[in-house]
């Protein structure tokens, strides 16, 4: 089963940045986008080297310093944004899930979750 | 080969104003020159990482740079230079300092200790049975109590080879071992003290080189609690923790952390001596942690009555 929600709106994102979503309320964030001007992608907030861990240290802190790639504070690997796929550090070859994610006309940018995955507790 | 712990951890950092930011809310005191303090002088000690003065990093892209030891005396620092002199290359830094690379490539610096004796009380406790620890009218706890770490406890590595990394720091350096994990790694301690570890390694392949995470001890289980508990209010993530942890005993709240690696908070680890024999178990959660317990921000329903009842 799957279900269609509304994030934010492409303005709420910023322009070369990354956002944290919590759209199943879990109380924490599970899902995040990165915004690199027209283009918009999404994944699980879950690090493939556990597979349990959310990746940023401080909220929304999903990019290095330069938004060139995603990274994981808790170990230091690297993601390509467009891909999810991990270029270095501890799960080197797999990727992060990637969300289905689509801008309608008025802006608004709407997820398919997948309503059988019931997010993760962080440790 | 009295080396008493690591004075300090260098990290060449991508984002020096995160870092600091992070440094400075975790408790430790910003001095200046990117050196961050504990209590003792025990310090995290931060530069753009691609300032040449730093060691070269791991092909892998750690960040962290150079684990600095604190040694007895300038009598150690010399048996130091003479035992590695044997088959690498030891520098003398200007500020007499030794550098060298361990066996499976961190690079490795060695000083007097910059140590300052502390004298502080422990966390102390009442219990039935046992006399009292805080005498009457003495309070617990504070609400909203910022404590500052005290010491650097340790730093644990993501290694290529754990059998190699064990025997370099115990056939070269003295290190003893403490426990292990069968075909993981061990916890170590050198002679100059009897703290369960400073050093702990886990094998990994060698693309995940680096450091885990490290931590700086605080003067019992309620300072992790609130110190980390200030981190969660300051909208730093969880890791693992707060808990206590089986091997050492010492209780435990790691945070995610700006240099690639875990930092956390210990308190109340075990010490041994030589008369100590090492355990060796299985790694799996069962024997890391003792408990693990997670932090909830609304523990009960609350609120005015329905307006309907007024």
């Amino acid at each position: 089963m799957s279900k269609m929600v509304k994030l934010c709106t492409l303005e709420d994102l910023p322009e070369r940045g990354a956002r944290g979503f919590d759209p199943e309320q879990w109380g924490h964030d599970t899902v995040f986008v990165v915004r690199r001007g027209r283009f918009v992608y999404a994944y699980r907030d879950l690090c493939p080297h556990y597979g349990n861990t959310a990746l940023p240290w401080r909220k929304d802190a999903y990019l290095d310093t330069k938004g060139e790639a995603i990274v994981c504070a808790a170990h230091g690997a690297r993601f390509e944004i467009a891909t999810g796929l991990c270029t270095s550090g501890p799960c080197l070859g797999k990727s992060l899930v990637q969300i289905p994610l689509r801008v309608s006309n008025g802006g608004d940018v709407l997820a398919t979750l997948d309503t059988n995955n019931n997010g993760a507790e962080s440790p | 080969m009295n080396i008493i712990g690591p004075d300090a951890l260098l990290f060449g950092i991508d984002d020096i104003d995160a870092a600091t930011q992070y440094l400075t809310d975790y408790g430790l005191e910003p001095i200046g020159n990117g050196r961050f303090e504990a209590l003792d002088g025990t310090a995290v000690i931060i530069a753009p990482k691609d300032d040449p003065s730093l060691p070269a990093p791991l092909e892998t892209g750690s960040m962290l740079r150079k684990t600095l030891y604190g040694v007895a005396d300038q009598a150690t620092l010399d048996a130091i230079a003479d035992e590695l002199g044997r088959d690498r290359e030891v520098k003398r830094l200007q500020d007499g300092s030794l550098e060298a690379t361990d066996d499976v490539g961190f690079v490795l610096g060695f000083q007097v200790t910059v140590r300052r004796p502390l004298s502080l009380p422990a966390e102390a406790i009442n219990a039935p049975g046992a006399p009292p620890q805080r005498p009457v009218n003495e309070i617990g706890v504070e609400g909203g109590a910022q404590p500052r770490p005290r010491t650097l406890s340790h730093v644990v590595y993501f290694v290529p080879d754990a059998a190699r990394t064990e025997a370099f720091y115990a056939e070269r350096l003295g290190f003893a071992t403490s426990d292990r994990f069968t075909g993981v790694g061990s916890f170590m301690r050198p002679v100059g003290t009897q703290d369960h570890h400073t050093l702990f390694f886990i094998q990994t392949p060698p693309h995940m080189q680096g450091c885990e995470h490290f931590t700086f001890h605080m003067g019992g289980p309620t300072e992790v609690m609130q110190a980390g508990n200030h981190m969660v209010s300051k909208g730093y993530q969880s890791f693992w923790g707060p808990g206590r942890h089986l091997f050492g005993s010492n209780w435990f709240w790691y945070f995610k952390s700006p240099f690639g690696c875990n930092m956390e908070y210990d308190a109340d680890m075990d010490l041994h001596d030589e008369q100590w024999t090492a355990r060796e178990a299985f790694l799996s959660a069962d024997t890391t942690q003792a408990f693990l317990l997670q932090p909830r921000e609304k523990w009960a329903p609350m609120g005015p009555p329905p307006k309907a009842a007024e």
